[in-house]
């Protein structure tokens, strides 16, 4: 994904004063091995709160 | 034998109505009353109308799962109640009108022991002139046929930027009190996503526009998680990825106006703007259905049953208060109607009792904020404890409400896709628990930090990819559908 911090965006623009993730957290976005570890932890923690939200 | 009328065939209504049947069985009969023939599994509808998946993907024949489930369906539209019958009829009953080819604009009378009201939002294009797909300005992911349109215009969007032609595009709320932030960001971040796929983004201006006091609020009052160290706001990180997208926003803004150059909005400090596009999606604002309603004698009581907003009053504390003095507890845990206790409201219906979101006004006394969302998860959670419940009354006849499902007491996930592929998929995955802040419990985040997520990645585009999947196959009520969480 390019980012939209080059000489063409207004240094003062909104988008100027964010946090842009780097190339290792680009890395483990995309990452099969990691992303599996991730979707085991999303589902748990949604089925946590879907469950554990209602009696 | 008991009967028990379901108005609404969406997320809440369909649990409600699926699970009473199974556990009333046959002695007791069941009545949907909606008025589309089909179910639509909305949080899809995104793909649909950014091209990525065809409509006939997130819908279903509701008719056949209804048959085969023995639950009575009319596809008509509720058109007025009355909860303690009328002179001829001591039984409380409901007038709809029918929606089906066959029998277009003749009128029902429906009686009923319980009933359920889970029609959702009212679609209010009409509070924001130039807003709605009929004005045809605007584009709308509400529905499937509306996103389906939204996608036709984006094509020639797309079009239009492979000439070299320059093009705006402005996502967001329609409206100052507008809610459902959630679905316009995903929408914005997918329309980024194919154009960067595309190679033209140097030509496209992509503008997310909202009334959040800060990105990220998601009329929730923003939440915070633990990332790398730091307990960060989802402000950072939806400012993060708008911006890695190449999305600008304007926020704290209310849009009043769009006409066929541009959008007209004021912002909380008081000043007016207008910024021109080519391609608008902006979600309006949300009403309920408000039902007229009419006691024995033929008075009009609506304003008992449902708020001035239409939705329905449920067991909820609607003391007005100042935002300082909001707490969980004034949340509804069962939305049982308090004027009359066989009525229910899960979903969108029910009127909540404040904001979650801290409610804003500009110098002009403009109020500028999001309404509360009530999203898929938490609809189907009320859908279900409330069939739970009436079927507990019918069947083991006792009032007492057994099931209980605060927003104060339950999570939400909001999963935003950002791109689809199952290996260059990309989704925004939020988690909160519990939605509503309790400060009283959590003094330090409001919620609780080991179930408050916010992570991209791919995992969350196949998490999005089998709630599709899942969730279909639940609402088709196929075999073993109720083990499947809400
Ligand atoms: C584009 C989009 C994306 C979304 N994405 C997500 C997401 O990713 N995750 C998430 O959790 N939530 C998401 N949501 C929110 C979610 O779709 C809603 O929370 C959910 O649909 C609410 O369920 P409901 O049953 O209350 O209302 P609805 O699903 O709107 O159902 C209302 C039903 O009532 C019927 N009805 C209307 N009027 C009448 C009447 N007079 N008589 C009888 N029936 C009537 C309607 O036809 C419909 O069948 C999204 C919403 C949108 C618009």
């Amino acid at each position: 994904m390019k980012i939209r911090r080059n000489k063409e965006i207004d240094p003062y623009d909104n988008g100027a004063f964010t946090t842009i993730p780097g190339p290792a957290t680009r890395f483990f976005r995309k990452s099969i091995i990691w992303q599996i570890w991730r979707f085991t932890v999303l589902n748990i923690k949604i089925m946590r709160i879907v469950i554990g939200g209602h009696s | 034998m008991a009967q028990v009328v379901v108005l609404g065939a969406g997320i809440s209504g369909h649990t409600a109505a699926l699970t009473l049947k199974r556990k009333l069985g046959k002695k007791h009969n069941v009545v949907v009353v909606s008025p589309n023939k089909n179910y639509q599994w909305v949080p899809s509808n995104i793909w649909v109308g950014i091209g990525r998946m065809k409509s006939k993907k997130v819908i279903f024949d509701l008719a056949p799962v209804y048959k085969k489930q023995k639950i009575e369906y009319h596809q008509a539209k509720a058109v007025s109640l009355y909860p303690e019958g009328d002179a001829q009829n001591s039984k409380p009953f409901l007038k709809a009108k029918y929606t089906s080819k066959e029998k277009a604009g003749q009128e029902v009378t429906i009686e009923y022991d319980y009933l359920v009201n889970a029609t959702g939002p009212r679609l209010r294009f009409d509070t924001t002139p130039g807003l709605g797909p009929e004005a045809g300005l605007v584009q709308s992911v509400c529905t499937y046929p509306h996103a389906e349109e939204a996608w036709e215009n984006l094509k020639k969007v797309f079009e239009k930027l492979k000439n070299g032609e320059k093009q705006t595009i402005v996502i967001g709320t329609g409206h100052p009190k507008a809610t459902c932030q959630g679905a316009a960001f995903e929408y914005a971040l997918n329309i980024a996503h194919e154009i960067n796929k595309r190679k033209l983004n140097k030509l496209a201006d992509i503008v997310w526009i909202t009334n959040e006091y800060e990105v990220g609020d998601f009329g929730m009052g923003g939440a915070y998680v633990k990332r790398n160290g730091y307990i960060t706001s989802t402000k950072v990180f939806t400012e993060s990825i708008l911006a890695e997208y190449g999305i600008r926003w304007i926020k704290r803004a209310g849009v009043q106006k769009v006409d066929e150059k541009a959008v007209y909005f004021e912002t909380l400090d008081g000043e007016k703007h207008e910024l021109n596009y080519d391609y608008a999606m902006l979600i309006p604002s949300f009403s309920g259905i408000n039902l007229p309603t009419f006691d024995k004698n033929g008075a009009d009581v609506t304003a008992k049953v449902f708020a001035p907003n239409g939705f329905m009053k449920v067991d909820a504390d609607y003391t007005a208060k100042p935002y300082e003095e909001w707490s969980g507890a004034d949340w509804p845990s069962i939305y049982q109607n308090p004027e009359y206790k066989n009525l229910y409201a899960p979903g969108i219906a029910f009127a909540p009792p404040h904001g979650i979101s801290k409610p804003m006004k500009s110098k002009n006394g403009t109020e500028i904020f999001p309404t509360p969302p009530r999203t898929g998860m938490p609809s189907g959670v009320m859908g279900k404890i409330v069939a739970e419940n009436i079927a507990d009354r019918i069947k083991k006849n006792t009032e007492n409400h057994k099931h209980k499902a605060s927003m104060a007491r339950m999570g939400a996930a909001c999963v935003v896709s950002a791109g689809y592929g199952f290996r260059s998929g990309l989704a925004a995955t939020m988690t909160v628990f519990p939605i509503v802040q309790d400060i009283e419990k959590y003094p330090d985040w409001g919620r609780d930090i080991r179930y408050t997520v916010g992570e991209a990645g791919l995992a969350g585009h196949w998490v999005k990819l089998v709630l599709h999947y899942m969730f279909l196959y639940k609402a088709k009520a196929k075999f073993l559908w109720h083990l499947i969480p809400e």
